[in-house]
């Protein structure tokens, strides 16, 4: 058994550990990453890559401000072309409950600045040409989201931690974490390596209940299964991802470097649980769905469906920082929006490690928070 | 002199390519570059560089990329994990896909 050394070690090779690790190694802590199977290989390698700042929750509205900031200058930072995209979002209001809860949330938005509005049915369907309008109301539109490439972010930051003298380790499960009188002593891996450590960050995603359960805490993440499919690429039909919250609608956005249609719909009921199966429920309803929405995708050829985990926490907001294990950080629950989040929660999460003071303040996102009123955009 | 002055001109236009996968015009190049920053199995491969995610899933490049991996590894290709299939098998129409009723 091989004796390391290391001043954070990062459990989990998704957007969370490698956004967090890359900014920790800019700081000047060694870092050393963790990924059970493959970089991406959990939910971030599985989401259709959306960014938006347009929450309810005060603390995502700026956080996420600060996430698509990064976004846009990502391409610089990294040397990694990400292909972010400021297309927009379009929430589309079907009745008047639901235009009402998102003129709420727009007054909340534009307090922090969002160039975010309500819009006309008309407008809606210049934005995007052959929406159905049918019983449309108009939408929330924030033409400042966008949406990027999950894997060329990660990988960039992945190659980032290495460039600055991390190290990054594949294959390699972590199968116990050390404590002393309370405090992070060391990380056990399946490789038969001991990393000690001062800082552990849990960024484990829909499997971080386990890893936290390795030093005696328990945190309230519950998983369920969103199902996904990818279109043919197609010419460029339109910008903004389409939101319909309709308990029959769905999400989907056209992807800007390739022109493929990618998109998902939360089931009724939810699916609990990490089964990543496909099912053909899924494969003839979303097309129904993505079809009546904008019929003239009718045509559009059906490449591939797959699933992957949103991590839902009580209230649908992240869990963010300290755990009552000295050094244990966590970073999880994104309840659906980990790689919108990434690169924001990734550098704050790192100022709290490195600094013990994020630039904004996170303790709205604490793991013994009263988790109260839920996000209503999830 | 014509003739001259084509072969000279292609001789700057075109280089010498392989094109693995066809789909998404990933080139051999390109696929050699990525196992060798690391990607070094089929699954990793595609993430990075989308080889078997166009109209043919793989059909026509996954065997010619594992038989790259054991080059580049020495890890065998008949050993190697192919990427999970995904349906549907063959690209089909929104349309087609809305209107199917179980039977």
């Amino acid at each position: 058994m091989a004796s390391r050394t290391a001043d954070t070690v990062i459990v989990g090779g998704g957007i969370i550990g490698a956004a967090t690790g890359y900014y920790l190694a800019k700081s000047g802590h060694k870092v050393v990453l963790l990924e059970r199977s493959f970089p991406c290989s959990g939910a971030t390698g599985r989401c259709i890559g959306g960014i938006r700042a347009q929450f309810t929750h005060d603390l995502s509205i700026r956080v996420m401000i600060e996430s698509i900031r990064l976004f846009s200058e990502l391409n610089d930072e990294l040397g990694e072309t990400v292909h972010w995209h400021q297309g927009g979002y379009l929430f589309l209001a079907f009745d008047e409950p639901r235009k009402q809860a998102f003129l709420e949330a727009i007054k909340v938005q534009r307090n922090y600045g969002l160039d975010v509005e309500f819009i006309s049915s008309a407008e809606c369907g210049q934005i995007v040409p052959g929406l159905n309008r049918e019983g449309l109301l108009g939408g929330a539109y924030c033409p400042t989201d966008g949406q990027a490439d999950p894997f060329h972010v990660t990988y960039g930051y992945l190659a980032g931690i290495k460039r600055l003298g991390g190290e990054v380790r594949v294959d390699t499960e972590v199968t116990g974490i050390n404590t002393r009188d309370s405090k992070v002593v060391s990380v056990l891996t399946s490789k038969g390596d001991e990393f000690f450590c001062p800082n552990v960050l849990n960024a484990a995603g829909a499997w971080s209940d386990e890893i936290c359960r390795m030093a005696g805490i328990e945190v309230p993440i519950a998983p369920d299964r969103h199902e996904s499919l990818v279109t043919e690429a197609v010419e460029r039909l339109f910008d903004p991802m389409l939101v319909d919250y309709r308990s029959d609608g769905c999400y989907f956005v056209q992807h800007i470097g390739t022109g493929h249609f990618v998109g998902c719909y939360t089931p009724v009921p939810l699916v609990p649980g990490r089964n990543m199966d496909a099912t053909d429920e899924f494969i003839t309803e979303m097309p129904r769905r993505m079809v009546r929405l904008v019929p003239k995708l009718g045509q559009v050829k059906v490449l591939r469906q797959w699933a992957g985990s949103y991590c839902m926490t009580p209230d649908g907001s992240p869990i963010c920082g300290r755990t009552p294990v000295e050094g244990l950080y966590i970073s999880s629950g994104m309840s659906g929006h980990g790689f919108m989040f990434g690169p924001a929660l990734g550098k704050l999460m790192a100022e709290l490690i490195a600094c013990g003071k994020p630039s904004i303040p996170l303790d709205q996102f604490a793991p013994d928070r009263e988790f109260g009123k839920a996000e209503a955009m999830k | 002199m014509g003739g001259k002055t084509r072969r000279t001109a292609r001789k700057r236009t075109a280089k010498k390519v392989t094109v693995v996968c066809r789909c998404e015009e990933v080139t051999e190049d390109e696929i050699r570059r990525a196992i060798r920053e690391g990607h070094q199995t089929l699954e990793q491969i595609k993430r990075k560089l989308r080889t078997g995610m166009g109209h043919c899933q793989g059909r026509g490049c996954l065997r010619i990329i594992a038989q790259m991996v054991e080059e580049e590894t020495g890890f065998p290709a008949s050993e190697q994990k192919l990427p999970t299939s995904r349906p549907p098998l063959k690209p089909l129409p929104l349309d087609l896909l809305a209107r199917y009723d179980g039977e």
